[in-house]
């Protein structure tokens, strides 16, 4: 079926408002048309509207850069400091990347695109990092609502597995990129292990935790607890049964189950 | 009639009042609107917040992002949980923009004006008829505020929208802020334009402030509503001489919660004068 023109002037709106090259855009609003086979007074629409045209390319812009702005702040503070941030927000905006009709869903798609195109990795090996340390605690804070799990107990045994909170989330990075800020957006390169979860409240809380910690937290998801330990040479299971117990009184597990 | 309990002037359930909104019953607001984008498949605090008023307090809902007059594939997923969500609320009709908001996939988070055209209205057509097919409650069509035409326009713009209303047979949200930005946006009278178009199809309004940018007013939803506004709200309430739920709109430059409830008792007020029938008011 031949394309319909509706299609086609649709199209052609989208690549003026998402498209790069801003200067050739500003300089023939038409070109985006004639690169749909739009012609005549379709084509001259355009033209003559340019504007008013570029008003769309500026709102819609602008709503969709806003929650990269409030989500990345120290991403932003980093790469506009290297007069990047512009440039890097073209690329993701040309790359259409933002495929969800939900509007939260903006800063993961940008975090996505990062992670797909290795954008400025070589020149900032933790851009990654840092960007998803930026989000994490809203991704928590917001994960879907589900009905709490069942058939699961309180109290941890050796023979049990660790039931996480579905919202929580055990992170390890190469840099310190949670202690970044905007005035010093740079990490300092440091192995770092995070646990993000959601309290009672439903509000996101960080807590650091040690190397070991963090793979016991991991591990004993799969294989029983004494297993997980002794492999992690943790000889003794009181101390890590009691900081279990507290990870889920304050909700970052949903409890326990033996393993089967 | 469910549709008896939406009268006055509601407000849009917005982030920053819901802890206050949950706590308290008696805030005097007849009806809210929400958006269910916001609400479908979030979680946490506020999200149960949210919920908490959704579940308690009349609700009208208002989509964002369904690309009505677009060409993506339907997410039949999304309009499940959209269908029970507006059961869950029990709102007695869900709206959407006429407008296109996607194109290939690629979501644009901005309402995009459709060409003025046979085709489109036609397209457009066929694709409010296929969307009220999925859904368990009355759609509802809304006026969006545009600063270019799409293409060579082939009608004016109250052709458009008339054409589109009556052949998908869907009611209409009328947003009488957009009517009188595009009124200053493309010189022409609000009133003149409201008496050709179809009002019986009317079924809720909307209001909001907006701004000028240089030589383009803006429907920035950020301002108080100016009184220009307030009066095309009041002269076609007076024209429908019907109780329609009218929607303060307030999504930039959000104020405290007690602000946008004197700013609503406002319009309430001027809501409840025009609606005063005429041998009362000269009495
Ligand atoms: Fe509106």
């Amino acid at each position: 079926m031949p394309e319909s023109r509706t299609l086609r002037l649709q199209r052609a709106l989208a690549s003026l408002v998402l498209n790069g090259d801003e200067a050739a855009i500003e300089a023939d609003p038409g070109r985006v048309a004639h690169q749909q086979g739009l012609t005549g007074s379709d084509l001259r629409s355009f033209r003559d509207q340019g504007p008013a045209m570029m008003t769309y390319r500026e709102l819609a812009r602008m709503s969709l850069i806003e929650p990269l702005e409030t989500m990345f702040p120290v991403l932003r503070a980093l790469l506009e400091g290297a007069g990047s941030w512009g440039g890097c927000v073209e690329a993701f905006l040309d790359a259409r990347m933002v495929r969800s009709p939900q509007y939260r869903d903006i800063a993961p798609a940008f975090l996505g695109w990062l992670a797909a195109t290795r954008w400025g990795q070589d020149r900032w090996p933790f851009i990654l990092e840092l960007a998803h340390a930026e989000i994490l605690e809203v991704l928590v804070a917001r994960f879907p609502d589900s009905n709490p799990l069942e058939g699961l107990h309180a109290d941890p045994g050796p023979q049990d597995l660790i039931i996480l909170d579905p919202a929580t989330q055990v992170v390890s990075y190469t840099h310190a990129v949670h202690c970044a800020c905007s005035e010093s957006p740079v990490p300092e390169a440091r192995p770092t292990h995070l646990l993000a979860f959601r309290d009672g409240e439903g509000l996101a809380r960080l807590m650091e935790l040690t190397p070991a910690t963090a793979a016991l937290l991991v591990q004993a998801q799969t294989c029983p607890l004494a297993e997980a330990a002794a492999a992690l040479n943790v000889p003794d299971l009181t101390p890590v049964t009691s900081l279990l117990r507290d990870l889920r009184s304050d909700g970052a597990i949903a409890g326990f189950r033996s393993f089967p | 009639m469910a549709q008896d309990r939406f009268t006055g002037v509601g407000l849009g359930l917005r982030r920053p009042h819901l802890e206050q909104v949950a706590r308290m019953e008696g805030h005097g607001v007849p009806f809210w609107e929400t958006c269910p984008e916001n609400v479908i498949g979030d979680g946490g605090r506020y999200h149960r917040m949210a919920c908490t008023i959704l579940d308690r307090d009349p609700v009208l809902t208002h989509g964002l992002a369904m690309s009505v007059g677009g060409f993506d594939s339907w997410d039949e997923e999304y309009l499940r949980d959209l269908g029970e969500f507006l059961v869950r609320t029990g709102t007695p009709w869900h709206s959407e923009h006429l407008c296109f908001t996607s194109v290939d996939g690629s979501c644009l988070h901005e309402l995009l004006p459709l060409p003025f055209t046979r085709e489109a209205v036609r397209h457009t057509i066929s694709r409010a008829r296929a969307l009220q097919a999925r859904l368990p409650v009355p759609l509802l069509l809304e006026n969006i505020t545009y600063y270019a035409e799409l293409g060579a326009k082939e009608m004016d713009e109250a052709d458009f929208i008339t054409a589109v209303l009556e052949g998908a047979d869907v009611g209409w949200l009328l947003d009488v802020n957009n009517v009188y930005v595009n009124a200053l946006n493309f010189g022409f009278d609000p009133r003149e334009w409201l008496s050709r178009m179809p009002l019986d199809r009317v079924t809720q309004l909307h209001i909001a402030g907006h701004k000028k940018f240089g030589d383009l007013t803006v429907d920035t939803h950020g301002a108080d509503v100016i009184d220009p506004v307030i009066d095309l709200m009041q002269w076609t309430l007076s024209r429908l001489g019907r109780p329609v739920p009218v929607l303060l709109e307030r999504d930039n430059h959000i104020p405290d919660f007690d602000e946008l409830l004197a700013e609503r008792a406002r319009i309430q007020h001027a809501y409840d004068a025009a609606l005063v029938p005429s041998e009362v008011r000269h009495a």
